[in-house]
């Protein structure tokens, strides 16, 4: 189809398709260059349709200041409407004519009015067309979002490391048919001393180590009080972890804080032996680290338990081999091992100290003294016990510095453990 | 404890390297924290544990070694000098003139000799390198020699100026009231009649077992030497030492027991050294014995089970009996088959089977043990509040909040600021709450009756860090006094909050809006709704740390549980906040106790609702809940249901008043309901409420 007028017989015809050709090419030259841009791009996508003649459009035009988005242009269509297609127009007129032609005339004509009538629909439909689909587009793009910005929901929040460890640990020991146990943080020294064997005269007891209420009640200086208390209300066989706090006279510095939580675990029962306590201590461990950990039973002394151990595991970090690989840059650039210019080395392993070896807790098998002080036959029963610190825990797992950090409840500390 | 290598070789053959010696220690649990080089020597640094004083010595480090290498000691420690002094035999009756115990309940054992004409001097290189090898400094040939027994068989001794002694003899007893002494650090002592002394015939001329008086000490002109050898009493050595503030390696050594027959052999050791070093000749020997100790004695009936059955280990009896020998742990076969163990003189840790247990343990190996895991009892279980506050804390955090974990014990200044959960102080006592006799952190010597001066101390230590949106969280325990003779102290499981500046979301870094007493009113309905009670009662209340108005009680199912709102002026500005702080605290110990109400399912709606939106003008004395009670009272069969829909003051609402908006939705089970009952019923209630509350709605 042709806005050609050469294509039309009749004068008349002829006229009026040249009327609405200056039209559209009024109404064209009053596009924005980048809008007429758009026009020419989505033209050639409908060239098939239509034909308003390339090489008008392509040269010799003149750029207005109009959005085909907009109102004014939309108006203008809209009225080019009525003007050309509606009562008062041109064409309705020639339709008129039809009638009054003569026989001979009428078909030649008709087809004539027809084509151009055609035309017509057809141009001024893709005329609106394109505003329409310049509407969508520009609503398109007002409407365009950042993606990337951070979405609407609360902060989130972030539980102590202390409590994220303890919950993990807890998980595992409940998992392999241990139960949880806590009980009073103020003591007596019955429970905190006398019934863990620890004999009055004993360095642990004096009161450099223990804070003593004036009312002369310790705050329990391990969680080991727990033990005893649990003995004597669940008798045996007893498989109990108990996590709590305890208090212990240390000033604070980067390596000590006056309260801390300890986990101490006891099995008791006909049979039990030091092995269980290696099998156990290696397996929590294991599930905690990874399957690959080991551990390193070492000789001890603890008041509570004989024989005594203290305990080590492989390093998580260095996998025992004391060492860690790290990246020296060479000058600035990027931290991309794949395309900085550096050196690849190895360094002193840090939570480890370079030996490979992590020393966690003390362990050992429960002294006689501390079943017989619950009422258990040490002959008939024997049980292990073992304890370890948490924030000596979280210190080395998380890499933290500086131990006074856990109880400070600092937002930029606590808001980096998950 | 620095122990040289070079210097364990004087005393036992060793095959093994420097290194290999160290992990051989370590493995039997001596452990060698580290390892140094001196010279041509490696020097050992073994972290010791309490019970074993006796490894305070190279002798002692040497004993392990014996059962680690097999290898028996020379039939004498190798000597510098071939020719051994001979010690001078004392007539006994005559001892008592030259050295007298008063009080043998503190000094078991006392020996003294006498050196005469000996030459104070500098030490012989070989004896300063020694010293410096394990880090002591040399000061005299004398001072050192005493020094360098004691590291060599672990038995403390002093040297005394023997012509600066008051009729030239030793008096050991309690301290007189009054007496005091210079010790050789050149303090001035009080003393005080639970000290041991080393006396003269007027005065103390020495700690005794602690450290030696500076007036009576060896000089650069002292001629004749008394040498002190002695054991003493370990707890009176500790107690003096503490209660002077005075540790010395030599109280170290008595407070954890020192081997009291191997006296006369130090003696004599260091008799020797000073005679070829020092010349001089020896002159009498006195030893006062009045206080023996008997050697612990451990029957077995058979050791060798006994470590099968505490370590799992199979260790033969032989093996077992060659190792406790080689510590010195002698065995006698009873009549019965049974063994009888005898404990020698430097061990104090050995008193029962068990010990026996771990003596053979230790050398058989720890690493030999296998690893096993126990067989199957029962199912684990947690504490039973735990999944409840698990749920709690993850609520809080998913709502912004941190968790916080403060220390238990609070300033004094605290005192009376706060009103703590109900139930706990009891306010009968004058003495309400526990306090620590001291505290390593300054005036923090109260037991905290609640949490909140923790978290507000968190709060201020976030602000002075350029954090100003914050909501921490705390579950620990509080404290306080019960009444009673001897009863313990009540301790109970709080719940704390702590709120201040905006409301952030997550990773945008300004806030949205302000936090009111809404936010914390909000996280506490969020944390009781996690532990099973979504439907607590908030009363307004008068609470002293809180601001009047801005305060509630905290109910379930009519009980007092706690308390929250906006944090009084006062405590506001002792703390410099600026933006508005609100806090609550609730007795979780209580409300975990309480049953959880089940769920009761009420059958759909079959008939729709009518919903009336109405907005009241009230007093701000006219809460809510008021409006609502009021309706429910009113027992509109139909009207099923008072929401809040908005409150606001401001613009259209006089002064002093508030526009509240409510819902109230009309249905009924049987019917759909008709304009005209709604309008009935709905016309009903705001009589009622217009008659009981003055209020109307809005024109
Ligand atoms: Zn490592």
């Amino acid at each position: 189809m042709n806005i050609e007028t050469e294509s039309f017989t009749f004068d008349d015809v002829k006229a009026e398709a040249k009327e609405y050709q200056r039209w559209v090419a009024e109404t064209l030259d009053t596009l924005t260059r980048p809008a007429f841009e758009r026009f020419m791009h989505f033209y050639l996508d409908h060239a098939s349709v239509l034909d308003f003649g390339e090489e008008r459009l392509s040269s010799g035009h003149i750029f207005g200041g109009t959005e085909p988005s907009q109102n004014e242009w939309i108006d203008r269509i809209e009225a080019g409407r009525v003007r050309f297609t509606g009562r008062k127009s041109g064409i309705a007129k020639l339709k008129s004519k039809v009638g009054q032609l003569s026989l001979e005339e009428r078909p030649l004509f008709g087809e004539d009015v027809r084509k151009l009538g055609k035309l017509l629909d057809y141009s001024l439909e893709f005329l609106i067309n394109f505003a329409r689909n310049e509407v969508v587009e520009n609503e398109t793009e007002r409407n365009r979002l950042d993606v990337t910005l951070p979405g609407r929901r609360p902060r989130t929040g972030h539980l102590h490391p202390i409590t994220i460890l303890r919950q993990k640990i807890e998980d595992i020991f409940v998992s392999m048919g241990y139960a949880i146990e806590d009980d009073r943080e103020i003591e007596t020294d019955y429970y905190n001393f006398d019934a863990l064997n620890i004999p009055e005269n004993h360095p642990a007891r004096e009161s450099q180590d223990t804070f003593y209420t004036t009312e002369g009640f310790a705050l329990r200086s391990q969680t080991s009080t727990v033990q005893i208390r649990a003995m004597e209300r669940r008798g045996v066989p007893i498989r109990i972890i108990a996590p709590g706090k305890v208090f212990r006279r240390d000033t604070p510095d980067m390596t000590h804080v006056p309260m801390f939580h300890q986990i101490e675990g006891l099995c008791v029962d006909k049979g039990i032996t030091m092995a269980h306590l290696k099998g156990t201590v290696t397996e929590w461990l294991k599930r905690l680290f990874g399957d690959d950990t080991v551990t390193r039973f070492r000789p001890s002394y603890f008041p509570f338990t004989e024989p005594s151990a203290e305990f080590d595991f492989s390093c998580f970090k260095c996998h025992g081999t004391g060492t860690v690989g790290s990246w020296q840059k060479a000058g600035g650039g990027q931290d991309d091992p794949q395309t900085a210019a550096g050196t690849q080395q190895t360094e002193r392993c840090r939570p480890c100290k370079g030996s490979g070896w992590i020393e966690l807790g003390g362990s050992g098998m429960v002294h006689p003294n501390v079943l017989k002080g619950v009422g258990i036959d040490p002959q008939a029963y024997s049980g292990f016990a073992f304890g370890f610190g948490l924030e000596r825990m979280a210190a080395l797992m998380f890499n933290i510095d500086d131990i006074r950090h856990m109880f400070e409840n600092d937002v930029r500390f606590l808001e980096q453990f998950r | 404890m620095n122990i040289s290598y070079n210097w364990l070789k004087d005393l036992i053959n060793i095959e093994l390297s420097a290194d290999e010696t160290a992990a051989a220690l370590t493995r039997v649990g001596l452990a060698v924290e580290g390892i140094h080089a001196f010279g041509d020597d490696k020097v050992f640094d073994i972290d010791l544990t309490s019970n074993r004083p006796d490894c305070l010595s190279h002798l002692g480090v040497a004993r392990e070694l014996r059962v680690i290498t097999g290898n028996a000691f020379p039939a004498k420690p190798r000597s510098r000098e071939e020719d051994a002094a001979e010690a001078v035999p004392f007539p006994s009756l005559l001892a008592p003139d030259v050295v007298k115990i008063e009080d043998p309940d503190l000094c078991y054992r006392f020996t003294a000799r006498i050196i005469r004409g000996v030459k104070i001097g500098p030490s012989p290189e070989w004896l300063v390198k020694r010293l410096e090898s394990v880090g002591e400094r040399s000061i005299n040939n004398v001072a050192d020699i005493t020094n360098y027994v004691m590291l060599e068989l672990g038995q403390p001794m002093h040297a005394f100026d023997l012509d600066k002694l008051a009729e030239k003899r030793i008096v050991v007893r309690r301290a007189k009231p009054g007496e005091g002494i210079t010790t050789l650090d050149e303090v001035e002592r009080k003393l005080d009649e639970s000290m041991l002394t080393i006396c003269d015939a007027e005065k103390p001329v020495a700690v005794g077992g602690v450290m030696g008086g500076l007036e009576s000490s060896i000089t650069e002109s002292t001629v004749n030497v008394l040498l002190e050898v002695a054991y003493f009493d370990r707890s009176s050595i500790r107690h003096t030492s503490r209660k002077l503030g005075l540790a010395t390696e030599a109280s170290y050594r008595f407070e954890r027991g020192v081997d009291i027959e191997n006296l006369s052999r130090a003696s004599d050791r260091a008799a020797e050294l000073i005679v070829e070093l020092a010349g001089g000749r020896l002159d009498d020997f006195v030893d006062v014995y009045p206080n023996r100790l008997t050697a612990p004695v451990v029957v077995s009936n058979d050791i060798s089970r006994a470590v099968r059955r505490l370590t799992g280990l199979d260790v033969p009896v032989n093996e077992c009996l060659r190792i406790l020998t080689g510590l010195g742990i002698t065995s006698e076969k009873q009549d019965d088959s049974s063994l009888r163990f005898t404990s020698p003189t430097w061990r104090h840790d050995i008193a029962i089977e068990e010990d026996l247990v771990e003596e053979v343990a230790r050398h058989a190996g720890y690493e030999n043990i296998a690893n096993e895991l126990p067989p199957a009892f029962e199912a684990g279980e947690y504490q039973a509040s735990e999944a409840r506050k698990k749920l709690l804390r993850q609520k809080l955090a998913d709502i912004g909040f941190d968790e916080a974990i403060s220390y238990s014990f609070i300033d004094t200044k605290f005192d009376g600021q706060y009103e703590p959960v109900p139930g706990i102080v009891d306010e009968k006592l004058d003495d309400k709450f526990v306090t620590l006799r001291d505290s390593v952190i300054e005036a923090a010597v109260r037991m905290r009756p609640t949490l909140l001066p923790g978290l507000l101390d968190s709060i201020r230590f976030n602000l002075n860090h350029q954090r100003r949106d914050l909501k921490l969280f705390e579950i620990g325990k509080i404290f306080a006094n019960s009444a009673g003779e001897n009863s313990m102290p009540a301790e109970r499981e709080v719940f704390g909050l702590a709120i201040t500046g905006g409301e952030l979301l997550q990773k945008h870094l300004e806030p949205v809006r302000a936090l009111d007493f809404y936010d914390a009113k909000g996280a506490v309905e969020a944390a009781l709704e996690a532990v099973g009670f979504p439907s607590a009662e908030f009363r307004v209340s008068e609470i002293d740390h809180l601001r009047l108005g801005q305060s509630a009680g905290v109910y379930i199912d009519g009980g007092l549980v706690g308390s929250v709102g906006r944090l009084n002026e006062a405590i506001s500005a002792s703390y410099k906040f600026r933006a508005p702080v609100f806090v609550a605290e609730i007795d979780l110990e209580a409300v975990l106790a309480r049953n959880t109400a089940g769920v009761f399912y009420h059958p759909l709606p079959k008939y729709p609702s009518v919903v009336r939106d109405v907005s009241f003008i009230v007093g701000r004395d006219t809460t809510f809940d008021t409006v609502r009670d009021a309706v429910v009272d009113q027992g509109s069969d139909i009207c099923r249901n008072i929401g809040f829909v908005d409150v606001f003051e401001g613009k259209g609402v006089a002064d002093g008043k508030r526009s509240l908006t409510v819902r109230f939705e009309y249905r009924s089970d049987e019917r759909t309901l008709v304009e005209d009952e709604v309008a009935d019923a709905h016309g009903r209630i705001l009589e009622t409420l217009g008659n009981t509350l003055g209020i109307v709605p809005r024109g």
